[in-house]
Formats: C-alpha cells, structure tokens, sequence
C-alpha cells in the first residue's frame, strides 16, 4: 500500500499514481511541468483522458446480494413458508388420492397451483418494490452530488467530485468532505476527522510536511471520504475511487447488509406472530380432527385450509404499497426519506429543535424598517414582495434613498435582468445587499443613479471607523454620503432632515433618536445610519487618499436609519402554530444574538404573544431577577454562555418550567446537550441541522433532519431525512404525512385482518358440526388477493380525521401500530360479524335449494361421499353428488359475496377510528370509492363469467342473496358508529381503552 | 425470558392474569358476552324468519335438479355387482338388499297405503281449496318386475344361477314432469368407458340380451309428479328391472341405463348420474 503513495515535499513528484520507484531519477522537464500543475492545475484534456483510464472517482458498490438471492428471499418469508407447507400438503393429499385411484378430485391439485402461483406472485411485487426503493435511494445519490473544488486551468471551478482525476489541484475548506486522496501542498489551519479511518476522534492537523512514512500516520495527506473540519487547504489529488485507502478498506469489508428499520422489524415481529397463530389454529383443529375420527390426510387438509384462512396473504403487499406512497406523497414535497422508519418516527416526534438561520428565517438580510421624518416605516419583508410599501413621498426619502444607493459597493452579477431582484445574485456582503436590493426595488434601476453620480473617492467600511463614506459628483456639487453604526454616524452629524427641512439636530431630536435605535435595535434588527452632505465641486479631488475623507465628513446632515433582518419565511409561523396545536414543542436554537434569536421566535411565534421572559417578568414587577417565579415566565431566552454554566440537571429543570425556550449563541456540542436532555424527559427529538458539526446531535436525535440546500453531506449522511427546500415549515408536513400514514397504515391492517375470522370460521364450524363446506380455499384466496387488495390500499389515501394536528404526539412505546384492541375489535367483533353474515346467507342459500339449515350439521360425511347419489333433502327430493357440488359451490359464492359486503362496510368504517363516517365525508376518499366500485365489480365478474364454476368454483348466484348480508353490513356500520360515539363522548373511559384502536 | 412469561401469565404484583386483572377480565368478558348473546340472538332471529319464510312443502328452487339422478339396486361399493354364481355369501348380500328394498312394494302393502291410478298420464292432484292437502300416492306392485320381483323367501333375484336382476331406480324430483306427457322409459346398454365402434358390439354380444320389467323398461307416466316427503307420504318410486339373461362369465361388463325422455338431457359431461346410470357386472364361475 505504502509504495503508491506519494509522501510530498521530499522531493517525489506529485505524478499520478501508481508513480515510478525510486526518488532520484526525475527529469527537470517533468518537475517544471509539475510545478505548472501546481498553480494551475490539470488540462482540461488531460483530466478527461485520466478519467477514462481510471474511472469515475467513485466506490464501487460492495457487490451486492446477487439478485436471484433477494428473490429468493422474498419466497422464503414467514407467510411464504407457511403457504409452501400448505402447497406442499395439498399435492401430498393429490398424490396420495391419485394413488389410491380416485381419479375425480384434482382440487387439491389446482389448490397447490394456486399457493404457488400466490407465493411467486406476491414474491414477484416484494421484489419489485425492493427494486424499485433501491432505485430511489440511487436516484436521491445523484440528485445531491459531492461537489469538489478544483483548478484547472487556472480556473477555480465546481465539479462533481467523481469527476476528478489523479493529479487534480483541489482546495478544501471547513465542512467539506475530502473528494479524493490528497497530499496537502498548502494549508491554513486544516483539521480533519479521519474517525471513520482510524477510530481517532480528535481532530489533526494537516500541513504540507511529511511528517511519517506511513501513510496513514503523515500529516500531509487527506483521506477520501473524511471530513475537513476547519480552516482550508490545497492539494494534489494522488489517488482516485477504489484505489483511495478508503475504497481498498471498502472493497475488504464486503457485503454490508442494510439495517432494517423498525417498522419494518414491527411488521415482521407482526407477521411472525400472525403466522404463529395460523400454526397454532391450524395445529388445534388438526388435533381437534383427529379426535373426532378424520383420517390423517383429511385432518392435514384442514390444517393447510386453516393456514390459508387465517394468513392474510395480501397484507405485506398492502403495507409496501401504503409506505411507499407516502415517501413518494414526502418526496412531492420537498421531503426525501432515506428510510420509511424515518415517515413514521417524525409522526411521533413531540419536540423540534430547529436551527434559525434559513430554516425558519429566509437566510437573507432584508430591509425592514426605516426611520426618517421622526417616524418608523415598515418595509416589505416577504419573499415575493407582496407586502405593504410605505409612503414614499417625503423629500427626505429622496435622500436617505439616494444615499442608500450611492454608498454602496455591492453590485448584481451582470446578466440577470430578467430575474426578480430578490432572487438576483450580489456581489458584496449581506447588508450592502439587502441595501442594494430595497434600492433597486423601492427606486429602481441603482445602477442607472449610479451613473448619474459617479464616485470621485470612498472609504470602505472598517471596524475602527464603523462607517463607510464616498463622495459623488453631482453637477455643480459634490455629494458625500456616509453610512454607519447609528451612533458613530450621529457623531458626525449636525442637522437632521424632516420633510425635506434641514434642522439643527437638538436633544430633542437627539432623544428621538434614540428612541427609535433602541426600539429597532431592540426587535433583533441591524440598524444602520445615514448621512449627507453638499460639498462645492473640486473639494475633493479624484484620487484623494481615502484616510482623508473622514476630516471632510463633518456637519454632515442626518437622513435616517434603516434596519435590516433576516426574516422568518412566510410560511414559518404558521408551520409553528401547527406543531404547538399538535403537542410539539419547537425549540430554537441558535448561534445568533439572543435579541435577535428572540425577535425571530417571537415573529415565527415559537414564543408566544402574550409571553414573557424572566426578564421582562422582572422588569414589569420590579422585582430583582432572581425573586422571579420561573413559573411565571413562558419563554425563557438561554445563551451558550449560561448553558455552559449549567447542570444537566439545571437544564432539564428549565425545558420543564418554560415551555417556550430559544438557545442563543449556542455551540453545535451544546446542541447535542440539548437534544440530549430533552430525550431524557421522554421527548421524541427531532433536530434539524446543516454543518458538519451537527453531526453529532443528528444523529443523536430520533430524527435528524438535514437541509437539502444548506447542509453538508455529512450532514445528510447522518440525518434520516433531508429537506430540499430546507424549509421548516417541510417538517411538519413530514409530521402530519407520518401521523397520517400511521394511522391510516392501522386502519390498512385491520380492515386486511377483519376477513380473516370469516374466513376461518366456515372451517371451524366445518369441522366441528360437519355441515357442507361453506367457503373454499380458492375463494379464500381470491378475497385476499383479488378483491381486497384495492380497497386496503385505498385506506392510505385516507384523508387525515381533520383533529389529527390537535391530537398529542403518539407514545412509539404504549401506542403500538397493531395493538390488542385493534386485533380484538377486528376478529372478535367486527369479524365475527361478518362470519354470522356469510353463515346467515349460507344457510338461506341452503334452505332455498332445498337444504334446511338443521340438516345440514353433521350432514358432511354423506354429503362429500362421491358415491352418494341420491342424498335426500329436507323435502324428500334426492341429489346426486354432482348436483351437490355445485350447490357447495353456491355455497362458497354466496358467503364470498357476505364478507365482500361486509368489507364495504369494513372499508368505509376503517375511513375514522375516531370520528363519525359523516364528519369525514363518506366520498371524500376518491380511490376509496373506486376501490368499492372495483371490488364489487370483480365480485360480478367472479360470479356472473360463464366457465367460473368449474374454473374457480364461483357459482352466479341469486340476486336476493346479495342483499341478505346487507343488514350485516348495516349493523358493522351502526355498531361502529356507536363505537365512535362513545370513544368521542367518554375519552378514557373503559369502552375508550377497550375500543380504541 | 421465562421469569417475563411467568410474569405475563400471572402477575402477583398487579394481580394481573394474561395482563389484566379480574375486574378486566370480568368486564370484557361480560361485554362479550352481551355483544355475542346480541349476535346470536340476531342469528337466531334471521333463521327462524328464514324458516318460516321457506315453504314447508316445495322448495323455493330447484334448478340444480333439473336433470333427476339415477342409481342402482343393490347399491353395491363403487357400482361394481360382482359375484361369483357358486358362492353364495358372495351375492347374498345383494340379495338381502334387494328383498329389503323391494319390502314396501309387496302387493298387500301397495293395496293398503296406494290408490290405483289411471296408467298413461300424470297423478296431478292439485290443492283445490285446502293447500298443501295430503296426496294420494299410485300403486307400484312388486308383481310389476316379473322374475325380479323375488316374491318367493328364498327367491336370489338370479344371483345363484347367473342370471342376476339389477334394479334401477329415478330421484325423486318434486313437481316433476318427466317426458312432457309422452311415455318414459329407460335403456339399458353395454358401454365400455371411451369405447369405440367394433368394442361396442363385442361388449354387447358378451353382454347379451338384456329384459326389462316393467316391459320395455317403462315408467308409467302415473307415478309424477312427486309432491314431496311431507304431502306425498306413502309415494312409493317406480322401478326398473334389468335381468341380465346370458351374461358371459368371468367377464367385466360396463352396462350403461339412461333415463329415455322427451326434453331431458341426460348427457351432462360432468355429472355421471343425471338421467343415466354405469355400473360394472361381473359374473363369475368355476
């Protein structure tokens, strides 16, 4: 390994690697060729003809799970095993009639076909779905690429950063992660974290020196995939993708499996449980059988017919289907998921810390207030300027307007005309901007007034001064304008514009003055001040020495203030009083000032009208801070320097006493405290973060939420879902569709379960009181796999219950997604329901063709008897065994259509778990509908398509025995209603613990 | 993970069994007690208003019957009458069956229970002003079979001499019409499953002639329509005798009887025994 690596400044050529042995025979050509590169990096041509020898700078993927092996898989679950016993069974049972010479039945045969088929199929969608989820991870690597820093050429350019090559000059700064093998040739201050290299945490330094002739333990050579922690440095990419140390340590550790997310684990905890039950039932009635004096191989058959009943083959179907929906419904909207736990953890979130800067502010410096005429103005802060402008007649606008543009050196990049002035890049820093950008939309085009006063001589901002000054030509005249801190700007003033007037600047004035600095100053705001002053023409010549002009800048007349801030995004606010109604605590924190952290919260409205700070407590009391009930005071503001000083004890104690908290000037390890000690209050966490020192906290939060924008990879690598538009308000979509999707994926699964009882019970009463078989397993499986597969789905389409952003955050411990009262009221009720509706529509069908219901139990052993041919009925008429087995076909028909008609009343009751059918509005849900219509469409086809009694044994039936489940149907929708009823009126009350699910 | 089981099944702690308290169990237990006495109630319900719905007499459909099946006396395993001529406990069995089957058709009984009726046309006996009034069911005398009749105690219906009767016998079929008023009767053939042209007549020769009593096999058209078990108490079922005269020993012999009337199809593909009837016979000797 050590050989390939090019340890730097003792003399070896920053040549690609591999690079010859031996250090003393090096041509001088090729040194002076090197040290070209080294200022002005590769040819463009050059790098292209590298990349195509050595690859992309990339990993390859570890060779993943071959894919007939995830197939595999998908045929091997719990359900899939069970089916493949149950298969298994039914050729026994073929094979074992065929060899005792009963030629008529090769049911058991199609039977095991159709498990099959069942088991591929289903297996098939699995595998698609897998497919499909993969390729949107993929797809979301490529929509947020590393990029990398390079020279080429001479040009400083941003490229991909697979697109490097070896020999590439590359500069990498604070935040970053190193694109490639770097021997470092210069560096300030550069620090990286090799901890995924080497398990070392602390940072080290990185400098030009060899310091070891190891590679790993040098100074001089950044690793790929770490990250640079601060300060910048420049390098010689030595090696590229797999050949990086990185890649061959990748390349070692082979085939890292990925880790299942939790609701995945509860889904399978889930299905074991399903499927152990289907054991347990189907071992019971095998028992059962053989006391009662079925043979070995009829008592086998009823456990394979019990399994099949009992497992809901379509479930796991339903639940991929849902799941991913939802990430594509988050995707839609600006959330990308990296795993589908991440939907359902934030449904359960109860405390956002959420960062200020561009998440819940616009991350733009934006003029906000002016003052001028004794009076405060408000300008538009939004971020389409639809807002309010204020009065611009004055003439003292005119010149705090002219002195806004001309003293100022920020200027739009050229060639954006066509673009709204606030999304216009700028050269220059954040208020010169926000300065230029009021300018050009409240007076218009700044570069044309620029013109008209061109600049004879300035003197650029400094902190000693803390103004900035510049003298324009203006016809006759000069026109020196000053802009500044307030009072530095004051300082240098003499009189004060109003209307137009210029007046001597008085305490009066000077009191006013401060009046409104301190009230500007005091909501968070940046103020500046400006001044002006007419000067004879030549005062000050072209080429003055700009440390001169500050002796001119005296008398000057004092035009106004204007007050800039970042403001919160228009949607913020209302995003917070979202999560306040729904049980979530939003909590800032933030490396800014507290006064501006506050003014923001408050803006944004994390803290409330109407509350007060210890501080502000005090003030209005009168009382010595420290004999303020910290009761009393809502919102608390904490700098990092007071966190510092605190216990975790003492901070715990503070996020219980005030319920609306800001961090200001916190440090992103304080960050972690926080999260931290909201977890140990029991908080589900979520964190949104962008730096690489966010990391941590990231990843210490349930959720950590990365911005899409802003973030660093790092960033997006540790948190769970990445915000493209970094917009808080995003989250607490992510929120409300995680909320959604848990309830609705609950009502998915047990409306799936519901038809498992009535499709159990015929087998139970089947064999315990041997009437006719009432249901097949076929049509077992057309139910679970053809019918009610649509309409499950359509459960996740399911509107919120319009009370779901009021409801407290769920409980991941207590609140399980299928509980006991769930499992209860599916089976034990609204099941059992069902199977007295198909028993009920049975024995109608029966009792009309001639079969009373009480002959029919205990009627099976001369019933199936196939030489039975003239089985008398309860009228004397004699059937042959031909004519009974359509009539057991009819049977089987006529309760597939009661539990289809049940399922319509299941479907639209599984709509609310709470609130009344009528308040959700029964064809809000659109595909529900479809779904419905879907459903008892495919019923007629089953029944109605000549060929489907011998196909499928579905028989047509009559039309009257259609309706005989309905008032079945009525009464799952009546009960359910009164459920609702009393779960609405009496919250935890018994009927509300019991039958709440 | 025991002592967590242990704790689950019985908690002393709590006092909770399977996770809940008595008090827990009682109260779900009397809800569902109440929630499935409603349901069964409700069951109960919709059978007796389904029960008193259903006409006693006739049932609300019969289309699956719209063919009536056939079948053989005796009624041996798997339609196979298989015997062998000289030993007698190898058909005796038969022969008890038949005389067991053939007891209500004695001629005393029929002249006791039955009216005579008019030959040639259906019994109608329509309900005038009384519904559902008792019907008269027609004599069938056992006389009618001839040799078949095995009227004598000791009578082997042919068995002991290779000449075996078999009996065949229609479904009963409420309201049904067979024939649409023209006599009815039934054939009897040889037919080999899947047999073709020239087989078909060597199985008949094997076969040999075959005698029906009645003569020519036919049902008087007297004994339909059937009323039912309840109105029609003593409806006594018409009956065919196949005599097998010359069936050639030691040979298997597929005899296929259909059911011979106007507007009845008794060639379903699937089911073997509506309108017809195959059985195997086997004759054998020393």
């Amino acid at each position: 390994m050590e050989e390939s690596y090019e340890l730097g400044p003792r003399g070896k050529a920053p040549a690609p690697a591999p690079a010859p042995k031996g250090r003393g025979r090096r041509k001088q050509e090729k040194l002076e060729d090197m040290k070209k590169e080294m200022d002005v990096g590769l040819v463009e041509a050059v790098a292209a003809e590298r990349l195509l020898r050595d690859g992309p700078n990339e990993l390859r993927p570890p060779r993943g799970t071959p894919e007939c092996v995830k197939f595999g898989r998908q045929l091997a679950g719990g359900l899939q095993c069970l089916m493949w016993v149950a298969a298994a069974i039914c050729l026994i049972a073929y094979g074992v009639q065929e060899g005792e010479g009963d030629r008529g039945s090769s049911d058991n045969l199609y039977l095991a076909i159709a498990l099959i088929a069942v088991v591929v199929v289903t297996g098939c969608f699995g595998y698609y779905q897998e497919f499909k989820s993969t390729n949107i991870i993929a797809s979301f690597k490529n929509l947020v690429p590393q990029q990398a820093t390079v020279i080429r050429e001479g040009d400083k350019l941003q490229i991909n950063a697979n697109e490097l090559v070896v020999g590439d000059l590359v500069e990498i700064k604070g935040g970053d992660r190193v694109p490639a093998d770097i021997r470092i040739i210069s560096a300030q201050g550069c620090k990286v974290d090799n901890s995924s290299l080497t398990g070392e945490s602390e940072p080290q330094t990185r400098s030009p020196e060899c310091t070891h002739d190891s590679p790993l333990e040098t100074r001089n050579i950044a690793f790929f995939s770490t990250m640079c922690l601060e300060g910048t440095a420049m390098g010689l990419v030595i090696n590229t993708g797999d050949r990086t140390i990185i890649g061959r340590i990748a390349s070692l550790a082979s085939g890292v499996e990925n880790e299942k997310t939790p609701i995945a684990i509860e889904i399978e905890h889930f299905v074991d449980i399903i499927a152990g039950l289907a054991i347990f039932f189907g071992a019971t009635f095998f028992v059962v059988a053989m006391v009662i004096g079925y043979p070995f191989l009829r008592a086998m058959v009823f456990f394979m017919a019990i399994v099949v009943a009992y497992v809901p083959e379509g479930l796991l179907a339903t639940v991929t289907v849902c799941l991913s929906l939802t990430a594509k419904r988050l995707a839609r909207k600006n959330c990308v998921v990296k795993n589908l736990e991440a939907v359902e953890t934030l449904g359960s979130t109860s405390v956002i810390c959420s960062d200020k800067t561009g998440t819940l502010t616009q991350n733009r410096m934006t003029v906000a207030h002016l003052w001028f005429d004794n009076q405060i103005h408000t300008a538009d802060t939004t971020e389409d300027q639809s807002g309010q402008s204020f009065d611009q007649s004055s003439e003292t606008w005119t010149m705090l307007s002219r002195v806004v543009t001309l003293c100022n050196r920020a200027q739009f990049k050229p060639g954006q005309d066509n673009i709204p002035v606030a999304k216009r890049e700028v050269i220059g820093d954040a208020s010169e901007t926000a300065l230029l950008k009021f300018a050009e939309v409240t007076v218009g085009t700044v570069a044309e007034a620029r013109g008209r006063f061109p600049k004879v001589a300035e003197l650029p901002f400094n902190s000693t001064n803390k103004f900035q000054l510049s003298v324009h030509e203006a016809g006759e005249r000069q026109l020196l304008v000053l802009k500044g801190a307030p009072e530095r700007v004051l300082e240098r003033c003499s009189t004060v514009l109003l209307k137009g007037q210029e007046l001597a600047l008085d305490t009066q004035w000077r009191e006013a003055f401060e009046g409104a600095y301190a009230e500007l100053g005091g909501r968070g705001e940046r103020v500046l001040g400006f001044c002006a002053r007419w000067l004879p023409a030549g005062t000050v010549a072209a080429g003055t020495d700009p440390e001169a002009l500050p002796e001119v800048a005296v008398g000057l007349c004092f035009a106004g203030l204007v007050s800039m801030i970042d403001p919160p995004r228009a949607t913020v606010p209302q995003a917070v009083l979202k999560c306040r109604t729904a049980g979530i605590r939003v909590i800032m924190v933030t490396g800014d000032h507290p006064i501006t952290a506050k003014a923001i919260a408050a803006a944004v409205g994390i803290i409330s009208e109407g509350s007060e700070t210890p501080e502000e407590v005090a003030a209005r009391l009168r009382l010595p801070l420290e004999r303020v009930d910290p009761r009393q005071a809502r919102a608390r503001v904490v700098t990092g320097a007071e966190l510092a000083a605190m216990t975790p004890g003492a901070l715990e104690g503070l996020l219980r006493a005030h319920p609306e908290m800001v961090f200001a000037r916190t440090s992103p390890q304080q960050k972690l405290v926080i999260v931290e000690s909201c977890q140990r209050l029991g908080a589900i966490v979520a964190v949104t973060g962008d730096g690489v020192n966010d990391s941590p906290a990231l990843k210490k939060a349930d959720i950590g939420v990365a911005m899409g924008i802003a973030g660093s990879d790092a960033a997006k690598n540790a948190a769970d879902m990445i915000l493209l538009d970094d917009n808080f308000a995003s989250i607490v979509t992510g929120v409300e569709q995680g909320r959604l999707i848990f309830d609705n994926l609950k009502k998915s699964i047990a409306y799936t379960l519901t038809k498992n009882i009535p499709e159990l019970t015929p087998y139970l009463i089947y064999i315990t009181a041997s009437v006719p078989l009432p249901l097949g397993c076929i049509t077992i499986l057309f139910i679970e796999l053809c019918t009610d597969i649509f309409p499950s789905v359509s459960l996740a389409y399911e509107r919120a219950e319009s009370d779901i952003m009021h409801l407290k955050p769920r409980n991941p411990r207590r609140d399980r997604l299928v509980n006991e009262p769930l499992a209860a009221y599916s089976y034990f009720q609204i099941g059992a329901i069902q199977s007295f509706a198909g028993f009920t529509d049975y024995f109608v069908a029966m009792a009309q063709e001639g079969w009373w219901p009480l002959l029919c139990l205990g009627l099976r052993p001369r019933w199936e008897d196939t030489h039975e041919q003239e089985l008398q009925d309860s009228y004397g008429q004699q059937w042959t065994f031909e004519q009974r087995r359509y009539q057991q076909y009819t049977c089987y028909t006529v309760f597939f259509i009661s539990i289809e008609m049940c399922q319509i009343a299941d479907v639209l009751i599984r709509k609310t778990r709470r609130l009344s059918l009528l308040q959700q509005g029964l064809f809000r849900n659109r595909i529900l509908v479809i779904a419905i219509v879907f459903q008892v469409s495919i019923g007629c086809f089953l029944c109605y398509c000549p060929g489907m009694p011998n196909v499928f044994n579905f028989m047509p039936i009559r039309f009257q025995w259609w309706f005989v489940p309905m008032p079945f149907g009525l009464l799952i929708l009546v009960y359910d209603e009164i459920r609702k009823l009393g779960v609405r009126r009496h919250p935890g009350s018994w009927w509300d613990r019991e039958l709440y699910y | 993970m025991l002592a967590e089981w242990r704790a689950f099944v019985w908690d002393p702690r709590s006092r909770q069994f399977l996770g809940r308290t008595g008090t827990s169990w009682g109260l779900i237990l009397l809800f569902y007690l109440v929630f499935y006495g409603f349901l069964a109630g409700l069951f109960a319900l919709t059978m007796w208003v389904l029960l008193q719905s259903v006409d006693p007499h006739v049932p609300k459909y019969q289309d699956r019957l719209a063919t009536p099946g056939m079948m053989i006396r005796p009624r041996a395993e798997g339609l196979d009458v298989t015997f062998n001529v000289t030993q007698s406990q190898t058909w005796r069995h038969y022969v008890h069956a038949l005389h067991q089957f053939l007891e209500p058709y004695n001629d005393s009984v029929q002249a006791a229970r039955n009216a005579a009726c008019a030959p040639g046309r259906y019994n109608e006996q329509p309900d005038d002003a009384v519904a559902n009034y008792p019907k008269r069911a027609c004599r069938f005398n056992r006389s009618l079979l001839g040799p078949c009749a095995g009227l004598a105690p000791a009578d082997h219906y042919g068995y002991g001499t290779g000449r075996p009767c078999v009996l065949l016998k229609v479904n009963r079929v409420i309201n049904f019409f067979p024939g649409r008023n023209k006599s009815i009767n039934v054939v009897c053939a040889a037919k080999r499953p899947r047999a073709k042209g020239d087989l078909r007549e060597e199985d008949a020769a094997l076969l040999g002639p075959l005698q029906l009593f009645p003569p020519n096999g036919s049902i008087d058209l007297m004994y339909f329509p059937y009323y039912g078990k309840r109105v029609h108490v003593n409806y006594t079922q018409p009956v065919v005798a196949v005599l097998f005269a010359n069936a050639t020993a030691n040979v298997e012999h597929h005899v296929e009887c259909r059911l011979n009337a106007d507007g009845l199809r008794a060639d379903d593909e699937r089911d073997k025994f509506a309108g017809r009837v195959a059985f195997r016979l086997r004759i054998n000797r020393e």
